[in-house]
């Protein structure tokens, strides 16, 4: 089959829509709005972020996903509007940020000489685990979508970056619900949901995007 | 360069809304663009098909370029991606017949420095940019490659495989 010359290519111009940073923004924006309404709504909020006096650890963790989420969908918007010579490392800065709470579990672990059992075993460690994967399930399928428009050319990194970005967003959907407020639960299971989320982004999104 | 790389960017973000002279410039721009940028790199034989694959993927993607950025860098991202496309293509078909390439240089400019792809080759380990030259772009056999590097046919297929991954992380990276 021949492929198309520059004639044919100038005979099918259309008039596009240029992929812009808002929509990307916008987009995600509106699945995380409605993963927080559906944690809402089924699972319901803290009792004290009802009331807006949440604990500090509360406003800390949830600036901190805010914050990684936000660097990682700068990233991904950067990647689906390619460009040689273009840098998007703030979310290495953001992750950074975030890893403060595995670390500082790992750090009371050695210090107490034991493991915390308590968060290890706490009934709603499953729950974080589910809520954040379906939130991050929604995030994750609308940023994909979005990316598709653009033209990708780093497909891993997209990936992990998808991946990294929903699973964030995810979790912080649940930890407005989450009723543990210790260093080791964040430490463990939030970073396991992370974690696993921008693993499964680097699976399932490149094969998504290729184009 | 910069003239022209404004220039391109301006009737970029006009064929965006659809006005097909300024469209037929940048594509014919940057076909004359696309064939010196490939000429170092891949078998005179190939040259004509990658140019025209990569402004099918320009017309397919052109909603992705921000014309408030410059043009040329957005234009060499594409390209270095079906490039590299192209190299695992190849190296899935197990085709080993490239022929050795003596092209036009490209002209010596920072930009066409910065985004050519001797500078991402470079990015790679010595052993694994000697095997992806020798084998994908002098189109010597396995085992010629491994004679002419001293690297083991097993070590040159890995390092293949491995350059090829890194390359493809490596498409933006100036």
């Amino acid at each position: 089959m021949n492929k198309p010359s520059i004639d044919d290519l100038v005979a099918d111009l259309q008039p596009v829509k240029r992929l812009s940073a808002r929509g990307g923004v916008s987009l995600t924006g509106v699945a995380l709005g409605v993963a927080i309404l559906c944690v809402a709504s089924v699972w319901g909020l803290r009792a004290d972020l009802m009331i807006g006096d949440p604990p500090g650890i509360v406003m800390i963790r949830g600036g901190s996903l805010l914050l990684l989420g936000c660097a990682a969908l700068i990233a991904v918007i950067g990647i689906a509007r390619p460009a040689v010579g273009q840098v998007n490392s703030g979310w290495k800065w953001a992750l950074a940020g975030a890893a403060l709470f595995p670390i500082a579990s790992l750090t009371l672990m050695m210090k107490e000489g034991a493991l915390p059992m308590a968060a290890l075993t706490a009934s709603s460690a499953p729950w974080c685990l589910a809520i954040s994967g379906m939130s991050a399930l929604l995030i994750g399928s609308v940023l994909t979508a979005w990316l598709r428009k653009g033209a990708p050319t780093v497909l891993p990194q997209a990936g992990w970056l998808v991946g990294l970005t929903a699973g964030t967003f995810g979790t912080f959907a649940y930890s407005l619900h989450c009723p543990s407020d210790t260093v080791h639960y964040i430490g463990i299971w939030y970073t396991l949901a992370v974690a696993a989320c921008a693993g499964l982004g680097r699976l399932l999104v490149p094969p998504l995007i290729r184009w | 360069m910069q003239s022209q790389d404004q220039t391109l960017a301006r009737l970029m973000a006009l064929a965006q809304d659809g006005d097909a002279v300024a469209y037929r410039t940048v594509l014919e721009e940057s076909r004359r663009w696309l064939l010196r940028y490939f000429s170092r790199r891949i078998a005179p034989s190939g040259i004509d098909d990658l140019v025209q694959d990569t402004l099918i993927s320009i017309h397919a993607k052109r909603a992705s370029y921000d014309p408030a950025r410059p043009f040329l860098p957005w234009l060499g991202a594409i390209a270095r991606y079906r490039w590299v496309d192209q190299l695992r293509r190849v190296y899935r078909q197990d085709e080993t017949e490239l022929e050795d390439v003596h092209g036009v240089e490209p002209e010596d400019e920072a930009i066409m420095a910065r985004i050519s792809i001797d500078r991402m080759l470079a990015v790679l380990p010595d052993g694994q940019a000697a095997a992806i030259r020798l084998v994908k772009i002098d189109g010597l056999s396995i085992a010629e490659a491994a004679a002419a590097s001293g690297q083991s046919e097993a070590l040159i297929k890995v390092n293949i495989h491995r350059g090829l991954k890194k390359l493809s992380a490596s498409i933006e990276s100036a």
